[in-house]
């Protein structure tokens, strides 16, 4: 019982990072219609930022995590703004590329600037947890669900309570009517892609914490996000919640099996994810539009 | 044009000077050695270091003129392609090496994966490739001629623990054993389940994990309830990070955690702080072991050598001394058959027996070498020791491993 008490704890922990990683994520998909194969490689510019005003300033982690957001969301903006709205209307194989091309340009900018060294943010506390008979709660990954959530709601709350965020949603929801409205498409859209890498650079500090990061560590997170998208459904934030989490826990029992279990967790998560696309397209927790 | 004119004068009377000067063998053609390396992508860092090696040797043997081959000294030249750490593409420009830029020999790329397609090229063309850093062994179980590897392979990289760990008091007897699923991780677990009973220890079941996932924290639960005297990890850097990050956090306590690949680098340490230490490591060869080289730098030499080329690095890491170790094989192999010829190379590298700074050389019928050991290192106080075997270590190990609480 213990055992399962503990394994349900860290699947929702772990589920933490995915809920990071996803809503962002989803806001850029949902809105923009851009799978966008970039956000691991943002994921990563957020970590090496955390480690940067970590190992140079001694900041801790979590007060890095808004100046990873601010400086990220400059980046989408720019990016967004600059590059990306470009391809806005093209078929959708232009946005995969371009995004595809973004992340190379990313990953090796990164491994120009710190090369290819694994680096980790390893703070004082780190490591330490909550006792609870046999039962640990790691404090790092806590807060990191903390925050996480809290970046979901910011999210939420930002999108429908807001100007800016109700201009987002109204494009999601047609287009056309919302620039008859007089919303700025472009400044729209810019926001929404730097509100969506804003979320990738927290994640991104938050792996930091987690793992051992290097350039190329982003690009399983833009999977994992992908993955976390489809079984929560589009178009809410609260279901990328719900699908982050139980991204987590299905990732945490799928490795319990015994035997090989963890050998399988991408075929079990992707095997659930396509069970929910056929049983319900709309995901978990989505509705239909 | 007289500027002109007087340029050649001058060069030509330093080259006067230089034939005079010169009482050693002619210059011969140029030898070509081929290598793929992940110069970016994935493997990147590990490609770097495998490319330091390789310099380091082609760096000293240019500086003496070359490698002689029938009284005529041939000057070195190592070709790179970047294959991006893709496998496929490694074998793709090793077949360019051979056929557009003619290498005469190969160097092997960075990991098993890459070595594996590459030794499939190297035996059609029947060019000798010799390798520091493809340890599975299912490399060479194909039967293949022409591919050598100097590493010692990968069922013994762990095995070193266990020998150090049945002389330890109390004596551990239980060992839990992670292991990513690469054919790489495979063999080392394998090494340990099949050699552990030996020195009577008991090895729970395997728990075997998907190679690149830094989400451990269900293994490391299991480990936990367990309760094993020894945590081994047969992965990769990410991964052992990961698990020495879940095991503190979930209070994984055991005597001994050792993993295969990881604590070696100095990214381990930086990664994890004082986390990092009492863990120990199989490593292929540290700046601590105490070989007499026959030929090429004793081991403070080549440190120093090292230190001297890439100041920036520390001490010269194991990726970087087997690589250069795969050279000293080309270089003595070429010696030996005294020819440039691949096939009369090839069979020199077979009965080559040599010892060099970072051990003996001398392969077995599949081209293995299984005659040199692997060392363990512990890190204690944010250093790398060497810890066994006792002839050549520097440092006790530090034995048992404290509680997390009581660090």
């Amino acid at each position: 019982m213990t055992d399962f008490v503990q394994l349900v704890i860290l699947g929702l922990l772990a589920g933490g990072v995915y809920v990071a990683v996803g809503v962002g994520f989803g806001l850029v998909w949902g809105v923009l219609n851009i799978v966008n194969l970039a956000h691991g490689a943002l994921v990563i510019i957020g970590g090496y930022l955390t480690w940067l005003l970590f190992t140079t300033f001694h900041l801790d982690p979590f007060l890095t995590l808004p100046l990873d957001a601010v400086a990220l969301f400059l980046l989408g903006y720019a990016l967004q703004r600059g590059v990306i709205n470009r391809v806005i209307r093209a078929p959708l194989l232009f946005t995969f590329l371009l995004t595809f091309g973004l992340t190379l340009v990313i990953v090796n900018v990164l491994l120009l600037v710190f090369g290819s060294d694994f680096r980790s943010v390893t703070p004082s506390y780190a490591g330490a947890s909550l006792e609870f008979g046999r039962v640990v709660v790691p404090y790092v990954r806590l807060a990191s669900l903390v925050v996480a959530i809290g970046l979901a709601a910011g999210l939420a709350f930002m999108l429908n309570r807001t100007r800016t965020g109700l201009a987002i949603q109204a494009i999601a929801a047609d287009r056309e009517a919302a620039q008859l409205v007089g919303i700025d498409l472009r400044h729209a859209y810019a926001v929404t892609y730097g509100l969506g890498a804003a979320c990738a650079g927290v994640a991104g500090g938050l792996i930091a914490m987690i793992q051992a990061i290097t350039p190329t560590a982003g690009q399983p997170y833009t999977l994992q996000a992908f993955v976390v998208v489809i079984l929560g459904g589009l178009g809410r934030v609260s279901a990328t919640v719900v699908g982050g989490l139980v991204f987590g826990l299905v990732e945490v029992f799928g490795q319990s099996i015994p035997g090989s279990g963890s050998v399988f967790t991408n075929a079990i998560a992707f095997g659930l994810m396509v069970i929910v696309l056929v049983t319900r397209p709309q995901g978990l927790m989505g509705r239909l539009h | 044009m007289p500027v002109r004119k007087l340029a050649l004068l001058v060069v030509s009377v330093f080259a006067a000077f230089a034939c005079g000067g010169s009482t050693g063998p002619a210059t011969g053609e140029t030898i070509i050695f081929g290598a793929p390396l992940g110069l970016t992508g994935s493997l990147a860092k590990e490609s770097e270091l495998t490319k330091q090696g390789y310099d380091l040797w082609s760096d000293w043997i240019n500086a003496r003129g070359g490698i002689v081959v029938g009284g005529v000294r041939h000057p070195v030249q190592i070709k790179y392609y970047d294959d991006t750490s893709d496998p496929n593409q490694s074998a793709v420009l090793t077949q360019k090496l051979i056929t557009t830029d003619k290498a005469n020999f190969l160097l092997g790329p960075y990991g098993s994966t890459a070595t594996n397609t590459d030794a499939a090229i190297a035996e059609q063309n029947q060019i000798p490739m010799v390798e520091a850093n493809g340890a599975a062994e299912a490399i060479f179980n194909r039967g293949y001629k022409y591919t050598f590897g100097v590493l010692s392979p990968a069922g013994k990289y762990l095995q070193g623990v266990l020998d150090m760990a049945a002389t330890l008091t109390p004596k551990p007897t239980t060992i839990f054993m992670l292991s990513a699923d690469d054919a790489f991780s495979l063999e080392v677990a394998k090494g340990v389940e099949t050699y552990a009973p030996t020195k009577g220890m008991t090895v729970f079941p395997t728990k075997k994990y998907k190679n690149g996932t830094t989400q451990l924290s269900a293994e490391v639960a299991a480990a936990r309830a367990a309760n094993p005297d020894i945590v081994l990890n047969s992965g990769h850097f990410l991964e052992a990070v990961a698990i020495n990050k879940a095991a503190k956090e979930q209070k994984l306590n055991a005597k001994i955690f050792a993993y295969s690949v990881g604590p070696s680098t100095p990214d381990f340490i930086n990664s994890l702080g004082k986390d990092a230490d009492y863990v120990y490591g199989g490593s292929q060869w540290t700046p601590q072991v105490k070989y007499t080289p026959a030929f090429y730098l004793t081991v403070p030499q080549y440190v120093a050598a090292y230190k001297t080329k890439f100041p920036s690095f520390g001490d010269p890491d194991y990726h970087v001394a087997m690589s250069t170790m795969a050279c000293l094989a080309l270089q003595k192999a070429i010696e030996n058959a005294n020819s440039l010829d691949q096939k009369k190379v090839r069979d020199a590298l077979a009965v080559l027996d040599v010892t060099t700074f970072a051990g003996q050389i001398k392969f077995d019928s599949r081209g293995l070498n299984i005659y040199k050991p692997m060392v363990v290192e512990q890190i204690q106080s944010g250093a790398h020791h060497t810890v066994f075997p006792l002839d050549v270590a520097d440092a006790k190990p530090k034995y048992p491993t404290p509680p997390w609480d009581q660090r």
